[in-house]
């Protein structure tokens, strides 16, 4: 059957995914401690491609997740540079190239007086980038994901832990992972659809 | 002592020092002390204008940081922080040497008159200095120098001496009384701290005026301040205290509050210095323009790039924030542009051509940062080194950057 489908020119959607078809297995823990200690044994036992959704922040989930630092800063620090240049450029160009008219007896184009506008163009740029550039890592706006699936889900706003660890995982193997996280304290750990 | 033993499972430091410790740091700057004032007697003699001139240079860097202390702890108490509650004890600390500044004032008082153009004969048949004398006279100076002082004076006993309370009972009353000195004691610290930098150091050109003065002067205070917090907090460490209550995030924070206000006092400089350039009047020009004769000439872009430029883009990344090598050095690198911000606020007034350091110059900063020290370190004796009985020390020393 998977066969046939794949000859057919259907859309990809159409198609069954390579995944088979689950995001990947949720568990659901207590505490930020159990899930913390779930993550750092899912790390221990190998698997790659996991995630938390918690109601809150939990300190210390970066570094038992193993996650890089965000390229936030980079991205600004860009943002703000781009910012500082085009203030430069801006200023220069319409006072001195554009238009240049002498007003009080002033230079066509100082830096003293450019400061102002330099510095508040890096800021408003150093804004957007911020902005934008964490809902763009943080691929939001998204309607929909495959883990709100889970039949519990709701706990991961109120009151629950989740830790899925995603089919995309070179280790994925839905029995071993159930066993692993009911041994570390899961109340419901459930394969979820795509 | 009740509080030599630990009740929290977060830090294994001790919090007193050991009298061997706290004895031989002592004995170093009663010796650096007594050597300063030696030397500064001898400035007396040799060079009378020469030791007013480095005494005032002196006297505004060391009380341009205790009144950081004081803006510091008030801040803790009005925001309620917790982040900085194991490094409050020594902002407190800082903050009590400001009842020195009420004895060591007397020599400035005694140096007006070769010290400030106002006081001298000629300023009598000056018009604008006519007219600005009701405020700019001797008798004035010395009251509003001894009034600023003793207010200062009264909320850092009163703040100190209430988180020492709080030491042994852990009563939140004490926290609550701290916050309501506190509100007041912001406003009252701007208001005095600006009359007295227009006194101390703006009436050294009495025809000019600046009303972002005050707040120039404080924000050099509190790069200093923090930069002097640092350098404590990062000298106990290296002789094996708070390696714990003040951990990599404490430091982190200390860092942000190093940037922060090396922008603070940027924005401020340069809010003064673009108004005149616009402006271009003679009257505003004439305190840069007296600042920029000779080899002054030099100190502007030095402030620029020294005292901004390189701490801002250095102390940016995060991980030089969080690198105690780092911040160490920019503790160090920020006082010494302080010290030189102050310098070429003063010293122009005396040597009108060009800079010239002076032996008597470094007498005095030794004499009073080591007179300063010795109030500080008096503070630390037999006493806990963090507020002890605080009651968010527990969340502090759990802080944990996100």
């Amino acid at each position: 059957m998977a066969d046939l489908l794949d000859k057919l020119p259907l859309p990809a959607f159409l198609k069954p995914a390579d995944t088979g078809g689950h995001y990947g297995v949720i568990g659901d823990f207590d505490t930020p401690e159990a899930l913390l200690r779930a993550i750092r044994t899912a790390r221990t036992a190998g698997y790659t491609k996991f995630e938390a959704y918690t109601p809150f922040p939990i300190h210390g989930i970066d570094d038992a997740m193993g996650e890089p630092r965000s390229p936030l800063g980079r991205i600004v620090v860009v943002c703000a540079l781009l910012g500082l240049s085009g203030a430069v450029l801006l200023q220069w160009w319409t006072g001195a190239v554009d238009y240049p008219i002498i007003i009080a007896g002033k230079p066509l184009f100082a830096i003293e007086p450019s400061i102002p506008i330099i510095f508040e163009l890096g800021v408003l740029l150093s804004a957007f980038g911020t902005v934008f550039g964490m809902l763009a890592l943080n691929k939001l706006p998204t309607y929909y994901h495959p883990a709100f699936n889970f039949s519990k889900w709701a706990g991961a706003s109120n009151d629950r832990f989740l830790l899925a660890i995603e089919a995309i995982d070179p280790k994925f193997n839905p029995d071993e992972i159930k066993v692993l996280m009911d041994s570390l304290g899961s109340r419901c750990t459930e394969l979820v659809e795509a | 002592m009740a509080h030599t033993h630990q009740d929290s499972a977060l830090s294994r430091d001790s919090y007193i020092l050991k009298p061997e410790l706290w004895q031989r740091v002592r004995n170093t700057l009663a010796f650096a002390a007594l050597v300063g004032w030696i030397a500064l007697g001898a400035g007396f003699a040799l060079n009378r204008d020469q030791f007013h001139f480095s005494y005032l240079v002196a006297f505004a860097f060391c009380i341009s940081i205790t009144l950081g202390a004081l803006f510091y702890v008030q801040v803790q108490h009005l925001t309620g922080s917790a982040w900085s509650v194991t490094v409050r004890r020594l902002m407190e600390t800082l903050m009590r040497t400001i009842p020195a500044g009420l004895i060591l004032f007397i020599p400035i008082a005694f140096g007006i008159h070769t010290v400030y153009e106002w006081s001298h004969a000629s300023a009598a048949s000056d018009p604008i200095l006519q007219q600005k004398a009701a405020f700019l006279n001797s008798t004035g100076f010395i009251v509003r120098g001894f009034i600023v002082l003793a207010l200062w004076s009264i909320w850092a006993v009163r703040l100190y001496s209430l988180s020492r309370k709080q030491d042994a009972s852990g009563s939140l009353e004490f926290t609550r009384s701290s916050e309501k000195w506190s509100a007041p004691g912001v406003l009252i610290l701007f208001l005095s701290a600006s009359l007295a930098s227009f006194d101390w150091i703006m009436s050294l050109d009495p025809h000019w005026w600046s009303t972002m003065f005050g707040v120039y002067f404080l924000a050099g205070g509190a790069v200093a301040f923090m930069a002097v917090l640092i350098a404590v907090c990062l000298g106990l460490r290296s002789a094996g205290y708070l390696s714990d209550a003040i951990n990599e995030e404490h430091y982190h924070d200390l860092g942000k509050w190093l940037f922060a206000l090396t922008v603070f006092w940027a924005y401020v400089t340069f809010s003064q210095y673009m108004l005149i350039w616009y402006g271009n009047l003679p009257e505003e020009g004439i305190w840069y323009h007296r600042r920029m004769v000779g080899s002054w000439s030099g100190f502007m872009p030095l402030m620029i790039i020294g005292h901004f430029i390189i701490p801002f883009v250095t102390l940016m990344p995060r991980s030089s924030k969080r690198n105690l090598k780092m911040l160490g050095f920019f503790s160090g690198w920020m006082l010494v542009m302080h010290y030189l911000d102050l310098y070429w606020q003063v010293m122009p007034v005396l040597h009108k051509t060009g800079v010239a350091f002076h032996w008597i110059d470094l007498a005095a900063l030794v004499a009073l940062v080591s007179t300063f020290g010795l109030v500080f370190w008096s503070g630390l004796r037999e006493r806990p080194l963090v507020p002890v009985g605080d009651p968010r020390l527990e969340q502090c020393l759990g802080f944990h950057n996100a």
